[in-house]
């Protein structure tokens, strides 16, 4: 069994309050609790201040591209699909950048845990907007007060393909730790979005302003149409739920490839005779 | 020795391809070389496509300016062929449909009549031209049979016996209506070795499978398309899995994860998805990480001129990605170069733990040639899977990024229970950590660095020559040019010039040792790139400090043809 320590890498160097500090407690937590070990999973990081947390948290990872999270965890599954597989970013890399990524991973119905540290602003490039600020957003690229209005994951992963989508806050780390456990048990695409406070860079949404919020999920959607009616009721009570929202059991897209039934694909026999394809070609 | 070249054109849709490939499999089987040739717009429907089937009794065969036999679906392909038509150019035609006015040996065959009587449509036209070929050429018309039975495989009985009824009908009508004196006469050809018709994409995708690529990610575009679609046809087969992307970016990062897990990954497209990709090959070099990446060059800048080739993607692929990283760039000359390399790009990778770029264009991609089936796979044999120092194994204490003498550090493939660590896009230390250290980061720069000299050391081909040496004239290119210049010699040679070639397959890093090469004062180095730049002009400047005055490019979207490289050398 493996422990807290083996998965504690250096020393965090997020801001003293930072929301960060909870989710990596809860994400090692989960790991343990679940009986990995850093050498049973695999986890991409995105680039920010989550990102960073590539070398406080010990796994077999890639720090990869700003936005590029998602494919590159894709293509770890697919070539050994008996990795426990996360991705772990911010929501100006996944929402933003990676925002393609986002929604077409979901379609393929890839088992992979998405964790996104959903704080509202960019806090490694010092304080501008992000997809999922508030219209009239402040910050230091829209100082008049952003004109879009916000990205909504929790809707677009309902409708786009996700099979299990979550909602934890960065301060509550013991139902963090539950979501994140059923998030990544779960085999398929898995979204858990953190609303997570910045404390340098917003001033807005506070820890304060997320508690006056929250909302428990009442219970666990099993059809898109409920878990949707659900997450927009709630925008509109200005309400932030917390908790599964929507699970729904599909084959992955491993399970669905035939080549890959006896095997994953790193292990697969190495098939380098071309004499049969050759056939077609005379 | 006989050259033929047989042309047939029509609008798109018309099965001008299937017609044009069933020959050149025929000609294959009878023991002919073959070279094939596509233009075609970027339009599914309407336009006009033409493919060239050049063929020879000898060992290669290629692409010539004059036509031999055309067979024309419309009046659009007599229009632009006109030019290339002399006296004994049989133009096979409908006179239902235009009547085309010169001097050469008219075939009138009234295909329209011959479908309207056996109630089929127009889009079997093309087989009936085919039946007239058969009959101008004296080819045993059984042989097309079996073929039709080999390549219909799988379609029913139908089909089979309409396309085989169309051939027969045409060649009846060349039987009663030709007479022998319309035949074209040609050799003998004695030996009969298995023979495989390729593309460049089809020498790519089979040297993937080769070479134990286990993923491949990509998103169409033209002319890299047909490695997707052969390699997703072939996956269940070949136990590998083919991912179709939502876009280049997708598929590069697919492929890196992939490789990460130690499954041997490529991506392939043309320029512009190329462009996407970059971040990503920048990625690949800081963490080391194998990457194979096939570039089909078109017609740029943007989205150009999509279905036409151009050597143009040489120096962009060479400066792709931000930073300093090693890469490796290489450039096949024919099929039979891009099995090879294509399999040596997947070695290469490995060892190196490098992006390695395998440049094609739209001539090289989707022309066909035939090669000896036996031929492959001595290549197969003689280039093997080398993993370098990739393993599964790993001894206490191990670093990912250790420094070392070659540059190259070992590579553990994940195990459970094995030895994590991390590919960190940022500099890092040895072991795998963040850093900004200047002491670890010049450590890090230096090792990466390494591997280029390594590499030139171990893996890097000098320029091939070519001809003559004791020429005044030198043609000095790369990748895809390499028929028209060699066809271009034999030219040369029969009006008693003689002429030397230096081909480039191994395009950078490139060794600085080569600049002696071009310091023959007695000769006259010409640069010949389908490109308006003379990319390679430039990069052997950059390297050698070799500077090359004299340039024949062409960059108009089509190949050289051997006539106007041996027009230019003539003159000089």
């Amino acid at each position: 069994m493996s422990t807290i320590q083996d998965f504690t890498g250096y020393q965090p160097t997020w801001c003293p309050g930072c929301g960060n500090w909870g989710i990596g407690v809860s994400v090692k937590l989960a790991l343990v609790q679940l009986g990995l070990s850093p050498s049973s999973t695999f986890v991409v990081f995105g680039i920010g201040c989550s990102g960073n947390m590539n070398d406080f948290l010990n796994a077999y990872s890639i720090h990869s591209l700003h936005g590029r999270s998602i494919p590159t965890a894709i293509g770890m599954k697919i070539s050994n699909h008996e990795f426990t597989t996360l991705v772990i970013g911010g929501d100006g890399d996944i929402y933003g950048e990676g925002g393609n990524h986002f929604i077409h991973g979901m379609r393929g119905n890839h088992d992979i845990t998405v964790i996104v540290h959903d704080n509202r602003v960019y806090g490694l490039t010092t304080g501008q907007v992000s997809p999922t600020a508030d219209k009239g957003f402040k910050s230091k690229s829209t100082p008049q007060g952003t004109l879009n209005i916000p990205f909504k994951p929790l809707d677009i992963a309902i409708s786009q393909g996700a099979t299990f989508v979550g909602q934890a806050f960065a301060g509550d780390t013991v139902s963090m730790v539950k979501i994140i456990k059923s998030a990544i048990s779960h085999k398929g695409f898995s979204l858990v979005n953190v609303l997570q406070p910045c404390v340098s860079f917003n001033k807005v949404n506070t820890y304060a302003y997320y508690k006056e919020r929250l909302l428990n999920v009442p219970k666990v959607f099993t059809t898109k149409k409920e878990a949707l009616s659900f997450v927009i009721k709630a925008r509109s009570d200005d309400k932030l739920p917390v908790g599964v929202i929507f699970k729904k059991d599909l084959p992955t897209y491993t399970e669905m490839l035939t080549q890959l039934k006896n095997n994953t694909l790193v292990k697969s026999p190495k098939t380098t005779d071309i004499d049969s394809l050759l056939e077609e070609f005379i | 020795m006989n050259e033929i070249l047989w042309k047939i054109g029509g609008e798109a849709g018309f099965g001008i391809k299937k017609a044009g490939l069933l020959f050149s499999k025929l000609l294959s089987r009878l023991g002919f070389s073959i070279f094939n040739y596509t233009e075609y717009p970027s339009l599914v429907k309407g336009g006009l496509n033409t493919f060239e089937v050049a063929f020879s009794d000898s060992q290669k065969s290629f692409l010539k300016k004059d036509i031999d036999v055309l067979v024309c679906l419309n009046e659009k392909v007599f229009n632009v062929s006109k030019d290339y038509i002399k006296p004994d150019t049989r133009v096979i035609f409908d006179p239902l449909t235009f009547k085309p006015e010169g001097e050469f040996i008219k075939v009138a065959c009234p295909v329209s009549k011959i479908l309207d009587k056996s109630g089929n449509s127009a889009i079997f036209s093309n087989m009936i031209f085919l039946g007239v070929t058969l009959f101008i050429f004296d080819f045993p018309i059984e042989k097309a049979f079996s073929l039709i039975n080999d390549v219909f495989k799988g379609k029913s009985e139908e089909v089979i016996s309409v396309n085989k009824k169309m051939i027969s009908e045409g060649y009846s009508w060349a039987k009663e209506n030709l007479g022998e004196k319309n035949r074209i006469k040609l050799n003998k050809v004695s030996e009969l070795k298995k023979r495989a018709v390729l593309t460049g994409n089809d020498a790519f995708a089979l040297g993937a499978v080769a070479g134990n690529c286990k993923l491949y990610a990509a998103y169409p575009m033209t002319p890299a398309s047909s490695v997707l679609s052969s390699l997703a046809l072939w996956q269940e087969k070949v136990n590998s899995v083919v991912v179709h992307t939502e876009d280049e970016i997708s598929a590069v990062n697919m492929a890196i994860g992939a490789s990460f897990a130690g499954v041997r990954s490529a991506v392939g497209t043309s320029g512009g998805g190329f462009a996407l990709m970059e971040e990503s090959i920048s990625l690949a070099g800081i963490t080391e990480m194998p990457l194979v990446m096939l570039l089909a060059q078109r017609v740029g800048p943007a989205t150009g001129m999509p279905t036409w080739t151009e050597q143009g993607d040489l120096l962009f692929s060479v400066f792709a990605g931000q930073g300093e990283f090693p890469k490796i760039v290489l450039a096949p000359g024919d099929v039979e170069e891009m099995f090879e390399l294509s399999m040596k790009a997947f070695n290469l990778a490995e060892i190196y733990q490098t992006p390695v770029i395998v440049l094609s264009d739209k001539f090289l991609s989707e022309s066909y040639e035939n090669i000896d089936v036996s031929l492959i796979k001595e290549i197969k044999d003689r280039v093997g899977i080398d993993r370098g120092k990739t393993s599964e194994t790993f001894t206490k204490g191990y670093l990912r990024y250790k420094d070392s003498q070659d540059g190259i550090s070992e590579r553990v493939i994940p195990q459970k229970n094995g030895v994590f660590y991390q590919a960190n896009s940022y500099e890092h230390l040895e072991d795998c950590h963040t850093t900004e250290d200047p002491k670890e980061r010049i450590k890090q720069v230096n090792k990466r660095a390494r591997k280029i000299k390594t590499y030139l050391k171990k893996h890097f081909s000098s320029p091939k020559f070519y001809g003559d040496k004791d020429s005044d004239i030198v043609f000095v290119s790369w990748g895809s040019t390499k028929h028209s210049i060699l066809n271009a010699m034999k030219l040369l040679k029969s009006s008693n010039k003689k002429a030397g070639f230096i081909h480039f397959t191994h395009m950078y890093p490139l060794s600085t040792n080569l600049g002696s090469l071009f310091m023959d004062k007695n000769k006259r180095y010409v640069l010949v790139e389908n490109n308006s730049t003379s990319q390679l002009g430039k990069l052997l400047r950059m390297e050698l400090g070799v500077n090359i005055e004299s340039k024949l490019l062409k960059y108009d979207g089509r190949p050289f043809l051997p006539e106007e490289i041996r027009d230019f050398a003539l003159k000089i």
